[in-house]
């Protein structure tokens, strides 16, 4: 019921209904364009929106988030280059399809199955965040602190090429976010003497550092690549036209992989790319023409962009609900949360119930926004990016996260924190650390430490107390045995890799 | 995603174990509260003893790696410089005058070589930003301890 009265409320304010259209156009150019995702769009425009209300401004990154994640199909449709590393599972049909003058019908299929997907994610979420948020309200400080740990350990093991360096990222976020003094007794940690350390780092500057400059060094490794899109004159509308014979056998991929993504959505940290490469294999498996699987097959399309869209509602439950961001996307939001002085967890539910909804509202909106503007739209998008030339592209997007930074708290001392943030995260990209479970891991330690703390006020038995309460120990061990599978695919890889090298 | 694991690496083994010492000696000198408890060290030993731990689980399972690609590394070091000359000269002479010269210097880094469009790029880039966050959006504008230019132009 509370999703009507948000619609309601949302479809009949025009100026709320333009910055959601806005945020569609936004994220998909963002996502389109190799080498940017979503997250940096959203850490560079954040900033902008401490100087919105509440709703416009978490509605237009929320939508902004939806939208690059659909956007990134684009590119990798008609440049062969992921735009974001979830549509690299729709390359391997998208672009096959593109070189047989089908760039048009891979594009419709591709923009249908994320708005599918996009829809069964956040509808999933509107039913079910509530509930969750009930049960989370019933969970004490040792719980809490569980759910912390498997997060830490989920999103620094599961993710990246390496598990030991995926998991220093995380342990790096936790040490950099203990600078300043501690929130319970006001020592000073870290500070090494410097005044402006005591307020600790800000995570603003940090996330446009990470994700924006990081990002812009990276890109000099490309400079002068220039961004080749599939030539099309040889498809024709024909060819292009997509019948509704050609989309059913697509359908039962897009409705698996939907509740594949939504499910991979509420875990926190694994995100679109698992779930997109997920999906892809077990639709590929199902298949009833596996071969056809990677030279074209519209279902190739169909899979992967419905998981990897439908990861974008559920991603944000743990974040209303525990205060846990579920992805880098959900990180970035506690910022505007924070501003705005919404206390996120599930208390959010009844003190800021309508604005949630109307969120939600908005989310739905703007999948049919950019759902109508990709259908019809897409080749439009893709002609304009590779109009925009890099070498003036990343100078602005340079400058502009200067200019944001100190935005955010007009302070000095935060584009120093940016500009190493940003060189830090361009050599954790060289040596395959992992930047999203570095800011997740930042994001998420002075709850866990508070949890953490509490906990060892509440025992008598210290550490004990996490074996004695049965959904503490349920979430370790979900931890434990998420980090123990990593490490026992990494080395299956890694003796396979040293079988073929010596065979 | 690429689902390839990155080889472990003696060096980046060394650097986590060097960091996790450094932050376990730092962390070590964190004050005990007022009831003598380490309550504030904590989590800090945590993630230090862990990065210990994940630095000679690195080092155990090292590999050469091929030796890294460093053609880009001069442009590399050239942007870092670059921002961090510019936050100095946001703070000695304002924003206009040193996103004047920051603007072309980062597009010629990035292969621009169009004396026209750097000479734009001078004028064009500190006008719009000041313009849109400073006096659009209302954000107090970082003033120059040396000089700045808003003295001269006054404050627009």
């Amino acid at each position: 019921m509370d999703i009507f009265v948000g619609l309601a409320s949302v479809l009949s304010d025009p100026v709320l209904l333009g910055w959601v259209f806005l945020a569609a156009i936004v994220g998909m150019i963002v996502g389109a364009i190799p080498g940017l995702t979503a997250s940096a769009a959203i850490a560079m425009l954040l900033p902008l929106t401490f100087y919105m209300e509440p709703l416009p401004a978490l509605a237009f990154l929320y939508v902004i988030g939806k939208s690059g994640r659909y956007g990134g199909s684009i590119a990798a449709i008609l440049f062969n280059t992921p735009g974001t590393a979830a549509s690299a599972a729709t390359q391997l049909d998208g672009y096959p399809l593109a070189q047989r003058g089908m760039a048009g019908k891979a594009m419709k299929v591709a923009t249908i199955s994320s708005v599918i997907g996009d829809f069964v994610g956040e509808i999933l979420l509107i039913l079910g965040v509530a509930w969750i948020a009930s049960i989370a309200l019933r969970l004490g400080p040792p719980e809490l602190f569980a759910v912390y740990f498997a997060a830490f350990i989920v999103i620094g093991s599961v993710i990246g090429k390496s598990v030991t360096r995926g998991l220093a990222s995380a342990a790096l976020g936790i040490l950099v976010a203990m600078i300043g003094l501690d929130p319970i007794s006001s020592t000073e940690r870290f500070t090494f003497g410097s005044f402006d350390l005591t307020n600790g780092i800000s995570l603003v500057p940090l996330m446009i550092g990470i994700f924006v400059l990081g990002e812009v060094f990276t890109q000099i490794e490309s400079r002068g690549a220039k961004t080749e899109m599939v030539a099309n004159d040889q498809g024709d509308a024909a060819r292009n036209r997509l019948s509704w014979a050609e989309y059913k056998p697509c359908l039962p991929h897009v409705i698996r992989s939907s509740f594949i993504g939504a499910f991979i959505g509420m875990l926190p940290g694994l995100g679109s790319a698992i779930a997109a490469f997920v999906a892809y294999g077990e639709g590929k498996r199902r298949a009833k023409n596996p071969e056809a699987w990677g030279s074209g097959a519209l279902e190739g399309i169909a899979a992967p962009e419905a998981a990897n869209n439908a990861v974008s509602g559920p991603s944000m439950a743990p974040l209303l609900t525990l205060g846990i961001p579920g992805s880098t996307i959900g990180a970035i939001l506690i910022g505007v949360f924070l501003i705005h002085g919404i206390q996120i967890g599930p208390t959010m539910f009844l003190t800021s119930r309508d604005l949630v909804f109307a969120l939600f509202a908005c989310g739905l909106i703007g999948i049919v926004m950019y759902g109508v503007i990709g259908y019809f739209g897409a080749a439009f998008v893709g002609r304009f990016i590779t109009r925009i030339p890099t070498h003036v592209l990343y100078p602005i997007i340079f400058l502009t996260s200067f200019v944001a930074a100190y935005t955010s708290r007009g302070n000095l001392f935060d584009v120093y924190v940016m500009v190493a943030a940003g060189f830090a995260g361009w050599a954790m990209r060289k040596l395959h650390f992992n930047p999203a479970a570095f800011v997740i891991s930042f994001v998420l330690a002075g709850g866990a430490e508070e949890t953490f703390r509490q906990t060892m006020l509440m025992s008598d038995n210290g550490m004990m107390i996490f074996v004695t309460r049965p959904i503490a120990l349920v979430f370790l061990l979900i931890g434990i045995a998420a980090m123990a599978a990593r490490v026992r695919s990494v080395n299956r890889q890694a003796r396979a890799l040293a079988a073929g090298t010596s065979g | 995603m690429s689902s390839e694991a990155a080889p472990a690496s003696r060096g980046v083994g060394v650097a986590l174990i060097l960091i996790g010492i450094g932050a376990f000696a730092t962390s070590m000198n964190i004050g005990l509260d007022q009831y003598g408890r380490w309550g504030a060290r904590l989590f800090p030993l945590g993630g230090s003893i862990a990065l210990l731990g994940l630095g000679i689980a690195e080092i155990w399972g090292a590999r050469p790696t091929p030796q890294s690609n460093k053609q880009h590394l001069p442009a590399i070091l050239a942007l870092l410089a670059l921002s961090l000359g510019y936050v100095w000269a946001i703070s000695a002479f304002g924003y206009l005058i040193s996103t004047a010269f920051a603007a072309p210097v980062a597009l010629y880094i990035f292969g621009l070589r169009n004396p026209l469009g750097l000479g734009a790029a001078a004028v064009l880039c500190p006008a719009i930003y000041h313009g849109t966050f400073f006096v659009a959006l209302g954000v107090f504008p970082p003033l120059g301890k040396w000089f700045d230019l808003l003295d001269v132009i006054g404050g627009y």
